[in-house]
């Protein structure tokens, strides 16, 4: 599994999340979707840009504390995850995989978990 | 465009209120009008986040307007996060210099703590990216410890320097009879003392307990007019100069440079251009310390102090009430309290306070030019003001 970022397709730059219109070339990345942008994986390894140990949790978590971070990918992209890192240290090499990340209700929410690489 | 005077401020103590909503936010509207001395306003605008989710009671101006008796008046809820209050403020503004309105009562109000801390955090989360950021447990807090880490090791500020931003403003709060919290607190209580990690547990590392802000309810009011009508009043002459608003990406790890508060610099450099007059020249300030970072970091992008130098002035006691620039002398949200909606409300009810020489004991001696940041989502969206004492 994959988190996905959308390149457009005028430009080349990788967009991560999703949004409608290019932020480097203003190309309408939205309009005939298929036709204006292409899904490419993201890149699962990089370094821990920043992180936090969050101790005061939106209810629907059922554990004491959540590590999260933002990792600066090897393929220049960025992305906010949760860390499964005993001790995070800035700049560390980091390698994510896909996870459940969240469960509100029957909602079940996949996403990435880093660990130390 | 017409200039715009403010005739007439009123506020709730920001704290828990056991009163429903609309009673909550008609409250300081009634202390205003008395404060102007005026019985009817062409508009009302009421800023407001969590109504619809937290109190189950959505288009709350209308509910407002009719509190107050001042029906047929148009009235409009605005919702732009905890920048809502200052959005409400501009959009009151725009209403008045564009001679569509004389007369715009502005009210925020706010009432969090009908729901436990849990919830509130969650809705208040809602403000981030929901694929991107919600779906990992992001919260406010959360975004706030991941750019403080980020922040301090860049600039080399440190646990001592924000405990320093809490004491300051839990001391201004003291002279703040509506402020959410009177509690004097220590470096030694709260990062020295050996006990100081049982008093201040980490919330969201870096940050602990005394570096975020209280979960409050609580109202303010301002009341802008015409020049004309400003005149009628009577009351002392302060106009609201400028306004200024940026955004920035929503997703925070999209920002080129994550320890940059783009939004805020740009919406303070268009308040003071607005204004016509200079950041140095700012008498009083109030800024959006949510977390104590936040006060160190926007005191440097809207130009009161060089890029990693806000923690230094902070040091030297500058932005302390008696200093150069003292930043927030209501206690901030740190201590005066963070009710969302009417946070923005409450900034320049302070500086309105502070310009017109009513701040009694926390008053900035001959204060005659005052600045707010209001700063909504994390940093996605930030609205400015500039006041001005005329004449
Ligand atoms: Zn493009």
């Amino acid at each position: 599994m994959n988190i996905y970022g959308y390149k457009c397709k005028k430009c080349g730059t990788v967009h991560y999340p999703f949004r409608t219109t290019c932020k480097k070339c203003g190309a309408f990345i939205f309009e005939d979707k298929a036709d204006r942008y292409q899904l490419v994986p993201l890149s699962k390894e990089g370094k821990l840009l920043t992180f936090t140990r969050l101790r005061s949790l939106p209810g629907d978590f059922d554990v004491p504390e959540l590590l999260l971070g933002i990792v600066q990918l090897d393929d220049g992209n960025r992305i906010t995850g949760q860390l499964d890192i005993p001790a995070p240290k800035l700049g560390m090499k980091v390698k994510g995989e896909i996870r459940v990340v969240r469960q509100e209700g029957y909602n079940t929410h996949r996403g990435i978990v880093f660990e130390a690489a | 465009m017409r200039e715009v005077f403010v005739v007439g401020i009123g506020i709730t103590s920001f704290t828990r209120l056991e009163y429903p909503l609309a009673e909550i936010a008609a409250y300081p509207g009634m202390m205003a009008l008395k404060d102007s001395g005026l019985s009817k306003v062409d508009q009302v605008y009421v800023a407001n986040m969590g109504g619809g989710r937290v109190n189950h009671q959505t288009g709350l101006a209308s509910a407002v307007v009719d509190q107050l008796s001042l029906a047929p008046a148009g009235a409009e809820t605005i919702e732009n996060g905890p920048a809502s209050g200052a959005s409400a403020i501009k959009t009151g503004f725009m209403a008045v210099a564009s001679g569509l309105c004389d007369t715009v009562m502005v009210i925020g109000a706010e009432r969090m703590r009908e729901v436990n801390d849990l919830e509130s955090t969650d809705f208040v989360a809602t403000l981030t990216h929901p694929h991107a950021e919600y779906i990992y447990g992001v919260t406010l807090p959360s975004l706030a410890g991941m750019f403080a880490r980020l922040y301090m090791d860049k600039y080399k500020v440190t646990p001592r320097h924000l405990g320093m931003v809490a004491v300051k403003n839990h001391d201004h709060a003291m002279d703040n009879f509506f402020a959410h919290l009177h509690e004097r607190i220590t470096l030694e209580g709260i990062i020295d003392s050996p006990e100081a990690s049982t008093n201040n547990p980490f919330v969201a590392d870096p940050l602990r307990f005394y570096d975020c802000c209280p979960v409050s309810d609580g109202a303010a009011c301002v009341i802008l007019a015409s020049g004309d009508a400003a005149k009628k009043t009577g009351k002392p002459r302060i106009r609201l100069a400028g306004v200024g608003q940026a955004t920035d990406t929503l997703a925070v790890h999209d920002r080129k440079e994550p320890t940059d508060l783009l939004a805020a610099r740009g919406a303070a450099a268009a308040a003071f251009k607005m204004a016509g007059f200079k950041p140095s020249q700012v008498d009083v300030a109030e800024l959006h310390d949510a977390f104590t970072i936040l006060e160190i970091a926007e005191s440097e992008e809207v130009g009161f102090f060089k890029k990693g130098e806000g923690h230094l002035a902070l040091e030297k006691g500058e932005t302390r009430l008696g200093g150069s620039l003292p930043i927030n002398p209501s206690g901030g949200l740190k201590a005066k309290g963070h009710p969302v909606g009417a946070t923005g409300v409450g900034q320049a009810h302070e500086i309105v306070l502070q310009l017109r020489g009513e701040a009694e004991k926390r008053q900035v001696k001959g204060a005659k030019t005052g600045f707010t940041c209001n700063f909504g989502g994390f940093g996605n969206n930030v609205v400015c003001l500039a006041f001005k004492k005329e004449g």
